[in-house]
């Protein structure tokens, strides 16, 4: 049999409950004159705290060479199944014996978890700060090697993370030429 | 009637009407402005000055939305109800007084459109015909959430149309007469004369009966997102929405008009004698109406914004355990007090 | 029979077992590179380090015997040897040999077509450090080519010689040694013989991490990203068993599955590189119907219906052509529609080739030779005649798939007979006489058993699936046959098995659930 307990015992003020409904008038007029928290997008922007998770970036070496080895860590790691590879032989002669022929990314099933970045051995694949990509169908939201490496080339400049062999070239990197 | 007090009528339901209008396209933007501020955001402001045209915007989207009418309703109610809603609506307004009486062309001319001597009842009954839009508009759509809708609507109307009606009464035991003019005068002179005074009880009773009339939060279970959809206009789109939209904004303000007549003095300014005052006088008294007028109509969207949806079942029994017998007391005490001093 | 302990659990074991064999048998893991169950046993590489009670040092598993002890000087008088792979000891070893094999082995696997499936990699982990502390530069040595598919990537390899003990004992070609000493020490061939014999792809299955890699597979993909299906390879009538791997219905890779009675541990690169015939192909997917100056393709209600009614008018007349690249399921229903009236088109053939270490290459290129005569053994040699003779009017051809020149006999034999429906994936010659083709199954997409020239049946499991409306082999003639005579249609092919094994009874006891992966020998017939 269910007990009710009263932990309270409303009064003669509390049933008429005109008081209480001041309150509420009075907490939502002064919200009214607080300060409004809007960010008017396009002319302001939201400024993300550092180790936001947005857009993928494909890294380079500062001579070009494309840093990914299409291992398919970040595909395997990935969570969501949204990374797809198709590796081949470089191109180049020095360097790193693989890289990636096709990199696409389903952005619209990636969840910004940032297993990828975590996963990769070449810190080839990075999350930048960039969060506003969004577009008018989905297949332009199916980002592909040549959109990845077009993110680098914007955001170069930042280091989104601590990289202790960024200022390193591939060279210096392989044990092995192929 | 002669043909120059035609044309002072056409022109005074051209200015009522429009104005009324305006101030519905107005409560638009507030609406949404107000409850953008007391949630912390900035509300529209993009389209002219502060968003200002923001209504105007609006209005073109509805009419450039697809009209769609379902294959399942009743035709002709379906199409006839969203009218039916917003006439009543309109046609309130003008038994509302909303200034002093102006001498023009050498003539005084009272700021009311129609001074009918059965004024209350007019209104009352015309806000009674509107019900028959939301419930005709829930019947015609064929669908179970506009059907609940206006069901309850219609109970809801009747069970606070009853305290409304007897709230309304003790004023007009106070006045003496169904005339809002009337009424209004009754009130003239200092702050303290004012119904609102005088009938404190009558007063809440009778706003929390508007609420209920208007269909606004925290009484609107007719439209209840969460459990309806949308309630009777679930099924309706484009400019037939847009006109349910219409008659919700003019129920208000007509309803805010209303009580600022019956409780607040009407366009009466404390301590000043307006219609010895001349145009001074006409001018004053129809901003001090528009200021209360105005007042109310934030109130209403302030209380939208703060307080939460009743259950139906509670809806039903603050109706008739509460209102009614307070109200019903009330006239009582009201008649008691009246007989009595009238016997001294 | 001896007894021996390892790690608390006793064993009885044949006499003059190792005690690596032992262990693995028992599913014990003992880590090892150099030690293959095909191969000599060299002890090289040290992994396998066990602690034997009563030896001073540690031992090598892979080479060190159970014997019998007499049984006063049996230990706790029972076992004939104790043996611990946990010793504490036995872990600092295995941290140190792999921390010598890793002195100059790359940070590659991110590169490194064997991650996944790696030796090094796994005991790395699992017994390895997480650290290395060697500070000097690596050996650094580029990559080689050391037969036309197999490339070798000297940094990563451990010299465990197994490679060079392939081409030794089981190929016989002796193409790999290790050339210099220590330091120095690497894989090599001689420029004038190059590892080009038809087992070379074996020595990138067996090397225990990425050094031998097959061009073939190099940089393609990943091996998680691979779906494994045990099946048996079509390329000869030997039938060696394989893993095929394959992703999104496109087969990357065979590799050789382990059967002691068919192939032990290996296979040919004919078979293994065979694959990619099949990717080249121009795939029959719908039916199609000869009309005047062409094909034209049909539905296959139609195609059913018109080749009945062809069938109806033969009357007698009425032969097939039975395929032994066909399953014998598909060559059974052929039988049972035409009445037992069989011939098969004339042979492809090369030579037989057989390796000192009796690893056989048919010379029958067919897989299936064996059971389609089991399952039509009123197969006539001199098909041309008996077409003469029998006055045949409809002929139903299971076609081999394999683009080959028909001679004139044949050709002027189809040519004759009034109708000719071709069951083919592909538009070869042969098809090209048809009246109306029906396309069937490519030999990765089949299911059912082939029964190789040793009498051997076995499960042939589909490994991508059945392109467009092709249908299964076995299903197309058994559509015509059962609307031909008016009966109920067989539904899977387990029934046809089972209809198989009542008109044949060396076939009775057969079925997939008892073939399992290593198949069954014919009854009585079982070599071995
Ligand atoms: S962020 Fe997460 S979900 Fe997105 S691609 Fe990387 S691993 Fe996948
Ligand atoms: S991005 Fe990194 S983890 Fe992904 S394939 Fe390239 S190297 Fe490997
Ligand atoms: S051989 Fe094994 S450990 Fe070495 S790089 Fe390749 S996968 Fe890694
Ligand atoms: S190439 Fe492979 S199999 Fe040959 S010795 Fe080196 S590691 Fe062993
Ligand atoms: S496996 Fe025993 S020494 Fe290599």
């Amino acid at each position: 049999m269910a007990t009710i307990v009263k932990s309270y015992e409303p009064t003669f003020w509390d049933r008429l409950y005109l008081p209480a409904l001041a309150k509420g008038l009075a907490v939502t007029l002064k919200h009214f004159f607080r300060k409004k928290i809007t960010i008017q997008y396009p002319d302001e922007k939201y400024v993300p705290p550092d180790g936001y998770r947005g857009l993928h970036r494909l890294n380079k070496y500062p001579d070009g060479k494309i840093r990914c080895v299409a291992c398919e860590m970040c595909s395997a790691a990935c969570p969501a199944d949204c990374i797809h590879i198709i590796p081949g032989p470089s191109p180049w002669e020095d360097g790193k014996e693989r890289f990636p022929v096709r990199f696409d990314i389903d952005l619209l099933r990636c969840i910004f978890c940032g297993f990828c970045e975590m996963a990769c051995p070449e810190e080839a694949i990075e999350l930048t700060e960039i969060y506003d990509f969004s577009n008018y169908t989905r297949d332009d939201l199916l980002i592909d090697k040549e959109g990845l490496l077009g993110v680098y080339e914007l955001t170069k400049d930042t280091n989104y993370y601590s990289r202790p062999n960024a200022g390193q070239d591939s060279e210096a990197l392989t044990s092995d030429k192929f | 009637m002669d043909f120059l007090g035609f044309v002072i009528i056409c022109v005074k339901v051209l200015v009522v009407f429009s104005a009324t209008m305006l101030t519905v396209l107005m409560m638009v933007y507030a609406e949404r402005r107000v409850s953008a501020f007391m949630q912390g955001r900035l509300g529209p402001n993009r389209v002219g000055p502060q968003g200002l045209l923001q209504p105007i915007a609006d209005g073109i989207k509805f009419l450039m939305k697809e009209d769609i009418i379902p294959a399942e309703v009743n035709k002709p109610i379906y199409l006839l109800a969203p009218a039916m809603l917003l006439i009543p609506a309109l046609m309130t307004f003008a038994v509302i007084p909303f200034g002093s009486t102006i001498t023009l062309f050498g003539r005084e001319v009272p700021l009311q459109v129609a001074d009918l001597n059965v004024g209350i009842l007019y209104i009352l009954a015309l806000t009674s015909i509107g019900v028959y839009g939301l419930v005709l508009a829930g019947w015609a759509s064929n669908s179970k959430y506009s059907l609940i809708g206006g069901l309850r609507s219609s109970a809801q109307l009747i069970s606070y149309e009853l305290a409304m009606g007897l709230s309304v009464v003790s004023v007009i035991l106070l006045a003496g007469s169904l005339k809002l003019n009337v009424i209004v005068e009754d009130q003239q002179g200092y702050l303290l004369s004012w119904n609102v005074f005088k009938q404190p009880v009558a007063f809440l009773i009778f706003l929390v009966a508007v609420y209920a009339e208007t269909n606004r939060l925290p009484f609107d279970l007719t439209e209840a997102e969460q459990e309806l959809v949308g309630g009777y206009h679930t099924e309706y789109s484009s400019m037939k929405f847009a006109m349910f939209f219409t008659a919700e904004y003019a129920n208000m303000v007509t309803a805010a008009a209303l009580t600022v007549t019956l409780f607040f003095g009407g366009w009466d300014v404390p301590l000043l004698n307006e219609t010895s005052m001349g145009a001074l006088g006409a001018i004053l008294s129809v901003l001090s109406f528009i200021l209360k007028t105005a007042f109310f109509l934030f109130l209403f969207i302030w209380v939208r914004w703060t307080f939460p949806r009743f259950r139906y079942d509670q809806l039903m029994k603050l109706g008739w355990k509460v209102m009614l017998p307070l109200a019903l007391i009330n006239i009582f005490v009201t008649g008691g007090y009246l007989t009595l001093t009238s016997l001294r | 029979m001896p007894i021996v302990k390892i790690d608390d659990t006793d064993f009885t074991v044949e006499k003059g077992t190792s005690v690596l064999q032992a262990a693995l048998a028992n599913d014990i893991e003992i880590p090892h590179y150099c030690y293959h169950p095909a191969l000599e046993i060299v002890g090289s590489c040290r992994m396998c380090l066990v602690k034997v009670e009563g030896m001073p040092k540690l031992q090598v598993s892979c080479n060190t015997f159970v014997g019998d002890v007499p049984s006063d000087k049996k230990i706790d008088g029972k076992y004939d040897m104790v043996v611990s792979t946990q010793d504490e000891l036995v872990q600092q070893e295995q941290k140190n040999m792999l921390e010598f094999l890793l002195l100059n082995h790359p940070l590659d696997c991110p590169v490194c077509d064997q991650a996944g499936e790696c030796d090094l990699q796994d005991y790395a982990f699992k017994y390895g450090n997480a650290h290395s502390r060697f500070e000097e530069d690596k050996r650094v040595r580029p990559n080689e080519y050391l037969g036309s598919q197999i490339v070798i990537n000297h940094n990563r390899c451990i010299l465990c010689s197994r490679c060079v003990r392939f081409t030794r004992e089981i190929s016989g070609s002796s193409e790999l040694f290790v050339e210099a000493r220590g330091y120095n020490s690497k894989i090599s061939v001689l420029e004038e013989k190059p590892l080009d014999n038809l087992l070379a792809g074996n020595v990138a299955d067996i090397c225990p991490v990425g050094a031998l890699l097959s061009t073939d597979y190099i940089h393609k993909n990943r091996i998680w990203n691979l779906d494994k299906q045990p099946s048996i390879c079509q390329d000869c009538s030997v039938g060696c068993n394989v893993d095929v791997f394959h992703q999104k219905d496109q087969i990357l890779r065979l590799t050789p599955r382990e059967n002691h009675s068919v192939n032990k541990f290996f296979m040919c690169d004919k078979g293994r590189y065979g694959f990619h015939r099949f990717e080249e192909i121009e795939r029959l997917t719908v039916p199609m119907i000869m009309s005047e100056g062409g094909f034209i393709e049909t539905t296959w209600d139609e195609a059913i219906e018109k080749t009945v009614d062809e069938l109806n008018g033969a009357g007698k007349g009425i032969a097939g052509i039975a395929s032994p690249f066909h399953t014998n399921e598909a060559n059974f229903m052929l039988g049972r529609l035409v009445n037992g009236n069989v011939g098969t088109l004339p042979p492809i053939t090369s030579e037989e080739i057989n390796y000192p270490s009796g690893f056989r290459i048919s010379g029958d290129r067919s897989p299936n030779r064996h059971g389609m005569n089991d399952v039509c053994p009123s197969i006539v040699d001199d098909f041309a005649s008996a077409v003469e003779r029998k006055d045949i009017r409809f002929l139903y051809l299971l076609d081999d798939g394999i683009d080959r020149e028909l001679n004139e006999l044949w050709k002027g034999m189809l040519e004759k007979i009034d109708f000719v429906v071709v069951q083919s994936y592909a538009m070869t010659d042969v098809s090209k006489c048809a009246d109306i083709v029906l396309p069937g199954q490519a030999p990765f997409e089949r299911e059912g058993t082939i029964t190789n020239d040793m009498g051997r049946v076995q499960w042939l499991r589909p490994s991508v699936t059945t392109k467009g409306e092709s249908r299964p082999d076995w299903e197309i003639p058994m559509l015509i046959q059962s609307k031909h005579a008016g009966v109920e249609g067989l539904t899977d092919v387990s029934s046809v098995m089972n209809e198989m094994g009542k008109d044949f009874a060396a076939y009775s006891d057969i079925t997939f659930f008892r073939l399992g992966d290593q198949g069954l020998p014919l009854n009585g017939k079982a070599e071995e």
